[in-house]
């Protein structure tokens, strides 16, 4: 398959046709919109349909559709950014948000390039996903059945399940985005995301269970058995959260399990490598490129390009090819996650990490899929190092503070470990840590690295997008714990 | 017309309109909701415009009900091919779902066809000249602060102005439409030493714009809190009393309200099963809703189903006396709308209980922690497990002793309703929510062992 060859070519006929626009069009508005000499000047167009099926009570009884377009123009002189958006983007309606913009960026300079921008065509070669439609109607009843079935696996499962609801969400999302530079690329992103909760219920006490499979595909992407092992992941995670004890509090050993939990890379080292944080001072890791931040045997990535993660990307959102980017090298300090803007001002080039909400959104410097690379151990003998700690297998997203470098995750399965056997699930609990402190505790690294199954986010100024995150087990000897045990 | 919309409230009234029309020649009762929105931000740093934005977003969102089945559907644009699409696409969905015979509309005399207003609009000058002045003057204050205290960095001084119109249409004959404005400020500043840095902020959101805090009170606050965390450090894991900062006590709020909302009820994702007429928190606490406050932030005359809420008690001596349902959820739990189909609306907690300002809650405090920020963590909703890393300050005999941080909060929000003790006179607004500071008795703190 190659998503990038068809990916231009669907972009310019689902995003400028209807509108009746054409490139010459458009390289006049970016000529205006570079005016007398702006850094950047970029025009980000985008339609997104969306379709959705839900299940609640046994049966599916709702159903939405959704479809959305704009274009967002920008303009940036020496870092001075001015930003406008449009849900219209035939030609008069584009030429008025690039005059909102220069109108924002007070340039009253003559237009340098008056004739207008010559645009080539960037395919931006990819196999990273097709150039396919998720969004088709004619799935409908493929995803219905696909929905009933959960439901029905679920209670058979286990009659203490009270409550399913099971979501199908397919997206499409066609980008192009167009450059003072003569850029014009294209992208097309499918998107799937099953996802279902299920509520335990027995003596009176209440336990939530959930889990999820997001794909870029449609329908024919997901197998009956990822689909059984998912349904099987949310039960057991629910019967287990019923049993639970409270968590302990306090500083104590924890080993985090393969796939998601690579959060903690993502939040304790992913944000503060990007580059927006460093060219304002921002971040912890401020000044610390080149200097060992970590244990030895610590490698973080951030990789646009693997296949069909979520994280991954064509083009990004102002058209450059993803990279992959060394954060941490065996412990050292190696690279930053950049955007064209903040690339410009710090003398460095952009990573392909540019990426945005929507076109109602500014790009900044974001992560796509970053992992934690492979060790040596084997994970068995892992849980079995820990005397007395907790073995958390599952998060419910995370969150750091840039400036301290101090980031907390929330765990939504997890177990208390006593002299190196798992004893009891505990009561979701806070994990917290400073950045470069944590990762200096690792010390023991496994070989079972696995990614999230599709349904991770990160969140940044108000804008959500997918990414994707990775690790094998690994034990950190010292994180704080807050249980509600004392 | 406003300068930052494009579209007047009758425009929006006729994509409503058009859409209900459209899905009644299908044979479909319907509903359609349209809105608009304008908006301008300013974003200054060290005498510099980081940002300028302006930006317009704009959604028709309609729901069919034919033969007992539901289907919705949305769009950005406003013509008549796309509406006419819109309705297609329900249509079909209308065709794939089951039937579930509580999706219908409400009964055409539940809606307010007429009925008080609060007024959601004030004129105020919003255009990006105004909001560059606003973000300037915010910036010129934190430069002088600045200069006054070598720890302090300035951050991001932002000025926001958001003008909206929505619109509401139903097969009923319903066709209603408000007029809303926004107006924010926010200040971030950033403080070190030896011991590590910081950032803070702080907002101030109104409806019109000299009911904003003044910029220095709001740079002031901003450089005040972020100065406040500097030596922050963990402590022992310990149990001990916990006083929620207004701005945090507020969450606590948002739960107790989450947990009575009838979607949470009817999907058993509620800590709090069966509430009405039972004791749920401290018998001392009132929660009390109202819709029709002028320019407050939650206000409206009706909701999205074009029902109207009302002036009422939620919880009476920690005694639930009503729940947040739609028609929808509603009907799941054999009760009508209480017209809150978009989740509540401008609530306030009292306590009849011994209390005071800020100072006066730190004797009551004695030794114990103040929660000036959530750092990140989770509630369960069915089960009410809480757990939450936090910063802080440690208090002995009334007064502060140092900055907290590295530290945990664990609990289940049942206990913690009830073990509210007090409820401060230091009411501040957050969002919908307005409550002072919360003074709960006893929690886990996860710290150093």
């Amino acid at each position: 398959m190659n998503g990038g060859d068809v990916s231009i070519d669907l972009a310019r006929a689902r995003l400028l046709g209807p509108a009746g626009l054409d490139e010459a069009m458009i390289g006049r508005a970016l000529g205006h919109l570079a005016g007398g000499g702006a850094d950047i000047a970029d025009l980000f167009f985008e339609t997104t349909s969306l379709r959705t099926w839900r299940l609640e009570g046994g049966r599916v009884t709702h159903g939405g559709f959704m479809m959305r377009q704009g274009v967002g123009a920008r303009a940036a002189h020496r870092g001075h950014v001015s930003f406008a958006h449009s849900a219209d983007f035939r030609e008069s309606a584009l030429n008025d948000t690039v005059r909102a913009v220069r109108a924002l960026a007070r340039d009253g300079h003559a237009d340098r390039h008056p004739q207008g921008i010559a645009l080539n065509r960037h395919a931006g070669r990819h196999d990273l996903y097709p150039a396919t439609d998720a969004v088709l109607v004619e799935d409908a009843s493929g995803w219905i059945a696909v929905l009933e079935r959960i439901d029905s696996l679920a209670r058979a499962r286990d009659r203490r399940i009270v409550r399913i609801d099971a979501n199908v969400r397919m997206q499409d999302t066609t980008v192009l985005v167009a450059n003072a530079d003569g850029l014009l690329a294209g992208d097309v992103r499918p998107m799937t995301i099953l996802s279902v909760m299920v509520v335990a219920e027995s003596g009176g006490r209440r336990a939530r269970g959930q889990a999820g499979l997001g794909r870029r595909a449609g329908l024919n992407g997901f197998d009956t058995a990822s689909v059984d092992q998912m349904v099987a992941a949310a039960v057991t995670m629910a019967l287990n959260n019923l049993d639970a004890i409270p968590a302990p509090a306090g500083e104590m050993p924890v080993v985090l399990g393969p796939g998601y939990p690579g959060v903690l890379f993502h939040e304790a080292v992913g944000h503060g490598l990007e580059g927006d944080h460093h060219r304002k001072r921002l971040s912890a890791f401020d000044g610390k490129l080149g200097q060992r931040i970590a244990a030895p045997g610590v490698t973080v990535v951030d990789d646009g390009g693997i296949a069909a993660r979520l994280g991954s990307l064509g083009i990004d959102d102002e058209g450059t090819p993803p990279d992959r980017t060394v954060l941490v090298d065996d412990g050292v300090l190696t690279g930053l996650m950049q955007d064209r803007l903040n690339a410009g001002l710090m003398n460095a080039r952009s990573t392909g990490n540019g990426r945005r909400q929507s076109y109602a959104h500014l790009p900044m410097p974001r992560m796509t899929n970053t992992f934690l690379a492979n060790g040596q151990a084997d994970p068995a003998d892992i849980i079995a190092s820990i005397d007395h700690g907790i073995y958390a297998t599952e998060f419910d997203g995370g969150q750091v503070d840039i400036v301290t470098g101090r980031f907390n995750f929330t765990t939504i399965e997890a177990w208390l470990v006593e002299k190196g056997k798992l004893v009891a699930p505990v009561r979701g609990a806070t994990l917290i840590g400073v950045g470069d402190e944590a990762l200096r505790h690792v010390s023991m690294i496994g070989n079972d690295l696995a990614f999230d199954t599709g349904m991770a986010t990160c969140g940044k100024q108000g804008q959500t997008l997918h990414v994707s995150v990775g690790q094998p087990t690994l034990r950190i000897d010292r994180m704080m714990v807050g249980g509600q045990a004392g | 017309m406003s300068e930052l919309l494009t579209h007047s409230e009758s425009d929006l009234r006729d994509a409503a309109a058009l859409a209900v029309d459209l899905a009644a020649r299908r044979g479909a009762r319907a509903r359609a909701s349209v809105h608009h929105e304008g908006i301008a931000k300013i974003a200054v740093r060290n005498g510099e415009v980081e940002t300028a934005e302006r930006s317009g977003t704009q959604g028709l969102g309609l729901t069919v009900f034919h033969d007992g089945r539901q289907g919705s559907a949305s769009t950005a644009r406003f013509d008549r091919a796309a509406i006419e699409r819109v309705v297609e696409e329900a249509m079909l969905i209308v065709g794939h779902v089951q039937p579930d015979a509580d999706a219908d509309l409400p009964p055409a005399q539940w809606l307010a066809f007429s009925g008080p207003a609060p007024d959601l609009y004030a004129e105020s000058p919003r255009s990006p000249d105004v909001l560059l002045d606003a973000a300037q003057a915010m910036d010129a204050i934190a430069s002088e602060t600045v200069a006054s205290d070598r720890r302090l960095r300035a951050g991001e001084q932002v000025a926001v102005a958001t003008e909206g119109v929505w619109a509401l249409a139903t097969s009923d004959g319903f066709c209603r439409s408000t007029q809303r404005s926004n107006d924010a400020r926010w200040s971030v500043m950033l403080a070190q030493d030896e011991g590590g840095s910081n950032s803070a902020f702080c907002q101030s959101q109104e409806r019109r714009i000299d009911a904003l805090l003044p910029a220095a009170v709001l740079v002031e606050r901003a450089a005040n809190r972020a100065r406040q965390a500097l030596g922050g450090r963990t402590i022992e894991s310990r149990r001990c009393p916990v006083l929620f900062a207004p701005h945090t006590a507020a969450t606590l709020v948002g739960e107790l309200a989450g947990a009575l909302t009838g979607n949470a009820q009817y999907r058993k994702m509620s800590f709090l099963p069966d509430p009405l007429g039972r004791v749920v928190a401290a018998s001392h606490l009132d929660l009390s809703e109202d819709p029709f406050e002028p320019l407050g932030l939650a206000s409206g005359g009706f909701d999205s189903e074009g029902i109207a809420g009302s002036r009422r008690a939620i919880l009476r001596h920690g005694v639930v006396q009503g729940l947040f349902l739609s028609t929808f959820s509603g009907r799941k739990l054999g009760m009508p709308s209480t017209g809150n189909a978009d989740g509540f609306y401008n609530l306030r907690l009292t306590s009849s209980a011994a209390s005071g300002d800020w100072q006066a809650m730190l004797r009551m405090l004695g030794s114990g922690l103040v929660v000036t920020e959530f750092q990140g963590g989770k509630t369960d909703p069915a089960s009410g497990n809480w757990t939450q890393a936090i910063k802080g300050l440690w208090v002995e005999d009334g007064c502060v002793v140092h900055a907290v941080t590295d530290v945990t909060l664990a609990s289940n929000l049942p206990a913690m309703l009830n073990g509210i003790r007090a409820v401060g006179l230091d009411v501040e607004r957050l969002g919908a929510i307005r409550t002072g500071s919360i003074l709960i008795d006893d929690m886990q703190l996860g710290g150093r062992r």
